[in-house]
């Protein structure tokens, strides 16, 4: 916040952004007035009335726009990325003094907060459209850390992140949330039912992990196996159910197409009858058939 | 300070744009080309793409285009004063094309019975349908979502900000579904029709130290297709030559929840917490017990099931740094849904053909889940700190094998940064998954080999660990990053079902920024999955075991360029993802045989590039390469099982480009001068 004792400080820059501009005025520096930083009729904007302009966000800068001696080296201002020589925690608390109360309840404490991450990992505030905030290039951004999951959305099983019609935030919440994972659902059922709601019930006849945890049967950053399905049916089955009769035989290359083709193998196996695994409403449907 | 006025600041007034207007040629039909993007039909697409805004004393107006003439579009607007209010309005579509080369003899009746060929004489076998390979018609499967919202903010004082946001999401199209006729199954298209209301409305208070929010949440669904009927192509039994299942009935879901946090000076403590309830109602008309006007049953017990489920969420975290060195962190977290329906008596009618003389019960199943976690980590300089922390989680269930199931995780890190170039972190740790026991009882109860320990309720032991390096060195323009990462779970005491399973993931990214104007970047990922089991033909100790190995690679290279002068603009981008699944079991009854490796091998390219030839006019063009082949053994042909009627798709193996060129206006003012 501007304030009249701030202009008494004796380490602020003389005219304030015009002071700046006399050495930054690349089109770079000066995108940033295509973005709402550089609001001045909005108060709170760091170009708003009485507010400290660029150092609202760079900090007091009169030592570094002030006159050096000849091979003196300019005092640094805060400046922001992970070259810089300013702490995280001191560049996240420039941001956070004004954008405290929009990243939410759980910020401190979150995993993006216990290992570190700057605010300007994420964001380019200089940037006339920041990335991270446009669906179509957020998961790039994300993906220069979380290095495992851009691999993961590459298999061909995957939610649409690499074709930029899906984003992280979809299901996560960056800036942080209680839920594990940083989900942005209460749970993770409550994340997957914000798109796949037909999925909710509750049903009359459930399948009990499914209420629980859709994870148990898929990989939502993608698979190798259709559904995104963390194993190839009929054995993912075979890894909860053993009841007596079909359900508990093996089914090797004996049952494929060109042997003896087997229903429990080949098609939608354990599927090809028992395909309302989510749940049935059927009064008849105990057996997740109908 | 206050008196700054900022003379040379050249804030932002009037009109900007930029629109690309275009034509692309897609070379080939391909309908997982298309999936999410749209590019499903070969030929030629008409497309616009575009940003803009509008900005007038403190008011501003965004908006967003894309990819307009595909079924992939986004429409993306927000308006408003900056720090009073803003308007936002989106429309977005996203297909999802899944299959073209399936084929079906169901078409579909104006009351939405899947209908047979007229004349089809049903046989007990695919191969016995005589009519089959004459009725066959093309159905590509693949759904369409459309989401339109609307939203608002308001900031009718300082310390208060008003939200609200209404989303409706469509799904239309046609989806698989396969249903069985007593001994046999048909694929059936499916035709859907689903749509969701969201509701998210609030009120959120913000001072220096307390943030609240107030915060409702609803969600509707409503289908419009909720049960599905088909005629049979298999011989049955009489009266079962119509078949009905119902599908997802409409359901609603309401949640309440507050959400605060309270920054305490003493300590540089941030205590924050969470409280939702929530309730969700489905309460959707049964279709009957059965069609088949032969079968006798009860009377259901009631027109619907007037389920009920309740949710609680309720959460405590408490981060404090007591001393700069050191940060300690507690939360606590409960998840609880407990399910209200009733229980009640219900006829057992297998598909539609006889009734199997069973009476059964419901089972509304709930849990509740408590976790809890302690950390804290110690800087002992700026360049080297450690980590430690301690989790523990209960589950509680009803009505299954285990009703009680406790994890304890311990985990350490540390982060050491030797140098400004070099970032090292590693972390590892090891949990326990015990239970109560494992009822036998009830697992005999529902049908289960005693033995059998299903793996999201079994005892569990893991171990994992990650290393993760970034190195980037000041003098030079280089960057690189890895991390690999395993974890290992052994399920020791499971005699029958998953005994274990590893996970191994290592990445690697290069990147190089070759000039100002040039970049090159180079990514490794590779994801490999293993798996035992063990299975068991007869009630009683395994007989069977399959191992399973589920390797990934993905290869991604490109780069982007921009001479100095500004007017042109390059960017290439290829991938390449390799997937292969080996599948080998062991059996008493057959010995050992694998199964043949389910291959998926992906080539994606993209080019883009664009050349200004004046200020505002420039010129585009894009590529779009992808190479897709799958082998997988599942997919099969109508007529290759006796007894399920398949859809008949093929594992997909294409080969398209989308090559496309365009023009590009820009409105407003391109270079940003400094005012005078």
């Amino acid at each position: 916040q501007a304030t009249d004792e701030g202009a008494e400080l004796p380490d602020y820059s003389r005219k304030g952004a015009d002071t700046c501009f006399q050495c930054h005025d690349d089109q770079a520096t000066l995108a940033v007035f295509r973005t709402k930083h550089a609001m001045p009729q909005d108060p709170n904007s760091p170009f708003g009335h009485g507010q400290l302009q660029c150092e609202a966000c760079h900090g007091p800068a009169g030592d570094h726009a002030g006159r050096v001696r000849r091979g003196q080296e300019r005092p640094a201002i805060l400046a922001f990325g992970s070259m810089s020589t300013t702490s995280i925690a001191d560049q996240n608390a420039y941001c956070a003094a004004c954008h405290d109360a929009d990243t939410g309840f759980a910020w401190h404490g979150s995993a993006h907060d216990d290992n570190t991450v700057a605010c300007s990992d994420c964001h380019t505030m200089h940037n006339e459209r920041d990335p991270v905030l446009a669906t179509s290039t957020q998961a790039e951004v994300c993906f220069d850390c979380h290095q495992q999951q851009r691999t993961q959305s590459m298999k061909p099983y995957a939610h649409p992140v690499r074709q930029g019609k899906m984003a992280c935030t979809s299901c996560h919440s960056p800036h942080g949330d209680t839920t594990e994972r940083l989900l942005a659902g209460s749970t993770v059922n409550g994340t997957c039912y914000d798109c796949h709601a037909e999925l909710r019930g509750p049903y009359l006849w459930e399948h009990a992990p499914v209420t629980e945890d859709c994870n148990s049967c898929h990989n939502p950053h993608g698979s190798t196996q259709p559904g995104m399905l963390s194993m190839r049916a009929p054995m993912l089955c075979q890894s909860c159910h053993s009841q007596d009769g079909h359900p508990s035989v093996p089914q090797d290359a004996g049952g494929l197409a060109s042997n003896i083709p087997s229903a429990l193998l080949l098609g939608q196996s354990c599927l090809n009858c028992h395909d309302q695994v989510h749940g049935s409403n059927h009064p008849s449907g105990s057996k997740l058939m109908r | 300070t206050s008196d700054w006025t900022c003379e040379s600041c050249p804030f932002e007034q009037g009109y900007r744009a930029e629109i690309d207007a275009g034509a692309t040629n897609v070379s080939d039909e391909a309908a997982r080309f298309g999936n999410y993007t749209g590019y499903d039909e070969d030929g030629a697409y008409a497309d616009v793409d575009g940003h803009g805004s509008y900005v007038n004393d403190g008011y501003r107006l965004d908006w967003t285009v894309e990819d307009l003439g595909l079924d992939s579009r986004v429409v993306e607007l927000s308006m408003g004063k900056q720090g009073v209010f803003e308007f936002r309005a989106g429309y977005r579509e996203l297909p999802f094309r899944r299959f073209d080369t399936s084929s079906t003899i169901f078409s579909r009746a104006a009351d939405g019975t899947l209908t047979l060929p007229a004349g089809w004489i049903p046989a007990s076998t695919t191969n016995q349908m005589t009519q089959l390979g004459s009725s066959l018609q093309q159905r590509v499967v693949g759904t369409d979502r459309q989401i339109v919202d609307v939203g608002a903010d308001w900031k009718p004082a300082e310390m208060f900000r008003l939200f609200a946001d209404f989303r409706r999401q469509t799904r239309d199209g046609i989806d698989i579904s396969s249903a069985g006729s007593y001994t046999q199954a048909a694929f059936l298209p499916r035709w859907v029709d689903h749509e969701t209301d969201q509701v998210d409305a609030g009120v959120q208070y913000r001072s220096d130290a307390v943030s609240l929010t107030l915060a409702y949440y609803g969600s509707f669904f409503t289908n419009q297709n909720p049960s599905l009927t088909w005629e049979t192509p298999f011989l049955t039994v009489p009266g079962a030559t119509t078949l009905r299942a119902a599908r997802e009935p409409d359901n609603d879901f309401s949640q309440i929840s507050l959400a605060g946090k309270y920054r305490m000076a003493a300590g540089n403590t941030v205590v924050a917490f969470l409280v939702a309830s929530g309730r969700g109602e489905q309460n959707a008309d049964f279709v009957p017990y059965t069609i088949n006007p032969d079968v006798v049953t009860t009377a259901l017990p009631g027109t619907s099931l007037d389920a009920e489920v309740n949710t609680v969420n309720y959460s405590f975290t408490v981060t404090s740094r007591p001393i700069s060195k050191l940060r300690v962190k507690y939360g606590y977290r409960y998840d609880e849904r407990d399910n209200k329906t009733p229980i009640s008596d219900w006829d057992r009618v297998i598909v539609d053909a006889l009734s199997s003389g069973e009476i059964e019960q419901n089972v509304p199943y709930s849990y509740d889940r408590a976790h809890m976690t302690v950390s804290g980590e110690y800087a002992f300089t700026n360049k080297f700190r450690l980590a430690a922390g301690y989790e523990w989680k209960q589950i509680n269930r009803d009505y299954q094998e285990v009703a009680e199931q406790t994890t304890e995780l311990g985990w350490g890190q540390v982060r050491w940064r030797p140098t400004t170039w070099l970032d090292l972190r590693a972390k590892g740790g090891a949990s326990r998954r015990g239970i109560d026991r494992y009822n036998e009882t009830t697992a005999i109860s529902l049908g289960q080999n005693p033995l059998m320990r299903k793996y999201n309720l079994a005892y569990r032991y893991r171990e994992f660990g990650e290393v993760v390096a970034a190195i980037s060195p000041a003098e030079l323009p280089l960057s690189f990053s890895t991390s690999v990462l395993f974890a290992d779970d052994d399920y020791q005491e499971s005699l029958v079902g998953l005994n274990g399973a590893e996970e191994f993931r290592i990445t690697a990214d290069l990147s190089w920024a070759v000039s100002d104007n040039a970049s090159i970047y180079l990514v490794y990922g590779q994801d490999k999955i293993d798996a035992h089991q063990t299975g068991a033909e007869q009630f009683g100790f395994w007989d069977w075991s399959a191992f399973h190995e589920d390797d990934f690679d993905h290869v991604g290279v490109g780069m982007s360029w921009r001479p100095t002068d500004g007017k042109f603009d390059f960017s290439l981008d290829y991938n390449r993802g390799n997937g292969e699944t080996r599948i080998a079991l062991d059996s008493l009854s057959g010995g050992p045989s694998s199964l043949p490796d389910l291959e998926s091998t992906l080539d994606s390219a993209n080019v883009k590039a664009s050349y200004a030839f004046s200020e505002r006019w420039s010129g585009t063009f894009h590529l779009r390469y992808e190479r897709f082949e799958l082998k997988d053994w599942a997919l099969v042909s109508q007529t290759t099982l006796p007894t399920i009627l398949t859809l008949g798709a093929q594992p997909y193996d294409y080969d398209v480009y989308a090559v496309g060129i365009g023009i590009r206006y820009r409105f407003g003012d391109g270079e940003i001068t400094l005012a005078e």
